[in-house]
């Protein structure tokens, strides 16, 4: 549950409210549709992070989160707090998102996944040799191939990716966002690694050197490492 | 061990699930053979590199584009006072919550989107962002004619400032916490005013604007368009008086009070409101600026 100190920060702007999520819903169950915006304001930037994850693309991110948010407010009246609020919510970014591709499949008249790990994938353009390798570049340029590369995932695979990898979301509430059973999330998310390892063999390079020691982010990283097992010995 | 089965194992030496015998097992076939070793690094960097991709930013007018669409496409109120004893607080309320929703921030070089200003983006050409530091009353016209105020807020360094409100029906009342924030130098904060208007009753609204530079009081009218030319007879405090004028002429008048209110008596008729304002204000040591739709009295 949210008890965050403030509902939302953006820049310039910050406007306190202490409630929690249970609380601001309550309110907004009773008509309070400022609630409705705290709640908004607390979510917004999460929510859109993971649709720009998902789509690669800031304007189609905005429309899937503003879309979320719709589908929120015509179902925040029957949310029962089973499960946390963001937890429901990136269930509904999921659902927005699928329902995003599939219209954008059909006015494409284009397939809508990219055949499966069991196929031949789709290859991804020849690595950019004159890419200083070393820092920040050598981070940058594992980011950008990385988004590349989840986008070429089939969506379910592509979402379980992003929420485990990326969002960090551990194992349990992937299986409450995706309502697959634990065991269905660790296979899938093991096919979904292996995917996106096929797709990322033209950049074996790229993702075998070794750390730099002279920037923070290789560090930074390796924390991250570190909490994903976290996460992992958790969830067992 | 085969170089299949520990390639197969990879993801979960990483995650650290592999039973203890596992691991060791794998780890001494890591020992030997370069090739798995080489899948092994290849795993760890996407792994890592998973982890590490950078925070995204999402665009400023985020906020405004969900409300938008949200507003759109459902039955969200607009703000409506209630009967009874409710009646205050109720407008109150509602016009804090649906005022708020429609602030957002833009940044200097374009105004980028108005909630409740019909949707996409469109900077509006006629209206320059201020140059100066300070608070601003701007009118924005709409495709179909409508003209909707916005303040702006704008300071020369980063502070902390807020926003409150009287309603005209409890001019004694605390005023009403509407915003509150900080404010970064060189960028613009907007602040939509049409839909907390539309929801009080009488001419004029009184918003106490308060940062570590300023304080100052902004009468704004209600309705439009002003009127150009009245009669007035008043004696009154010097804020009382420009509150009365702000309502009289539905005109946007801030003042920023000196040390002592003065009382100040006008008989003016069929007076321009700067006709009335510069009598007003003689022999009060008081300064009259004019900053686009705003007059601005600054006390001695």
């Amino acid at each position: 549950m949210h008890t965050g100190a403030h509902a939302g920060t953006r820049e310039g702007m910050h406007i306190y409210d202490y409630s929690t999520d249970a609380v601001l819903i309550e309110r907004f169950k009773e008509g309070d549709e400022f609630a409705f915006d705290l709640l908004v304001r607390r979510y917004e930037q999460k929510v859109y992070q993971l649709a720009y994850r998902l789509t690669n693309n800031p304007d189609d991110a905005a429309d899937i989160t503003a879309e979320a948010f719709l589908r929120m407010y015509n179902s925040l009246k029957r949310f029962r707090g089973e499960a946390q609020l963001s937890t429901w919510l990136y269930r509904v970014v999921s659902n927005v998102f699928f329902d995003f591709r599939k219209r954008e499949a059909r006015h494409q008249h284009l397939p809508l996944e990219v055949p499966d790990e069991d196929e031949e994938l789709v290859e991804l353009p020849v690595p950019d040799e004159s890419v200083d390798i070393l820092g920040h570049a050598l981070q940058a340029e594992q980011s950008r191939v990385l988004m590349e590369a989840i986008q070429k995932l089939p969506e379910y695979q592509r979402v379980m990716v992003i929420l485990f990898h990326i969002e960090e979301r551990p194992y349990e509430e992937i299986a409450q966002i995706m309502d697959l059973p634990l065991g269905t999330v660790k296979s899938r998310l093991n096919r979904a690694r292996n995917a996106l390892r096929q797709l990322l063999e033209p950049y074996r390079e790229l993702f075998e050197a070794e750390s730099c020691p002279t920037t923070e982010e290789p560090q930074e990283a390796d924390d991250a490492l570190r909490a994903s097992q976290e996460r992992v010995e958790r969830a067992d | 061990m085969r170089c299949e089965q520990v390639k197969s194992v990879l993801n979960e030496l990483i995650e650290g699930t592999l039973s203890e015998p596992m691991r060791q097992q794998v780890q001494r076939h890591l020992e030997l053979c370069g090739e798995c070793q080489r899948e092994f690094r290849l795993m760890q960097g996407i792994w890592r590199g998973l982890s590490a991709m950078p925070e995204v930013v999402p665009p400023a007018d985020l906020h405004a584009r969900i409300m938008t669409h949200v507003r759109a496409n459902t039955r969200l109120r607009e703000a409506q006072p209630r009967g009874g004893l409710f009646r205050w607080f109720g407008a109150a309320a509602a016009a804090a919550t649906l005022f708020l929703m429609g602030f957002f921030v833009a940044q200097s070089d374009g105004v980028q989107a108005a909630f409740g200003f019909g949707g996409k983006r469109k900077p509006t050409p006629e209206l320059a962002q201020p140059v100066r530091a300070g608070i601003f009353v701007e009118y924005r016209t709409t495709s179909n004619g409508a003209r909707l105020p916005v303040l702006l807020a704008r300071m020369n360094r980063e502070m902390q400032a807020e926003l409150r409100y009287t309603p005209p029906e409890q001019p004694n009342a605390t005023p009403v916490l509407l915003w509150q924030g900080t404010l970064q130098a060189g960028r613009t904060v907007e602040i939509p005013l049409q839909t907390l208007l539309q929801s009080v009753q009488g001419r004029v609204v009184t918003l106490h604007w308060r940062s570590e530079t300023q304080s100052s009081l902004l009468f704004m009218p209600v309705g439009y368009p002003r009127a150009k030319v009245a009669s007035v007879r008043l004696q009154a405090k010097l804020g009382d008086a420009l509150r009365q004028l702000a309502s009289l002429y539905q005109a946007p008048i801030e003042y920023a009070a000196g040390c002592s209110e003065p009382l100040v008596v006008l008989d003016v008729q069929e007076a321009t409101l700067e006709e009335a304002l510069r009598q007003l204000l003689v022999g009060t040591g008081c300064t009259l600026v004019r900053e686009g739709e705003l007059w601005r009295v600054i006390g001695p």
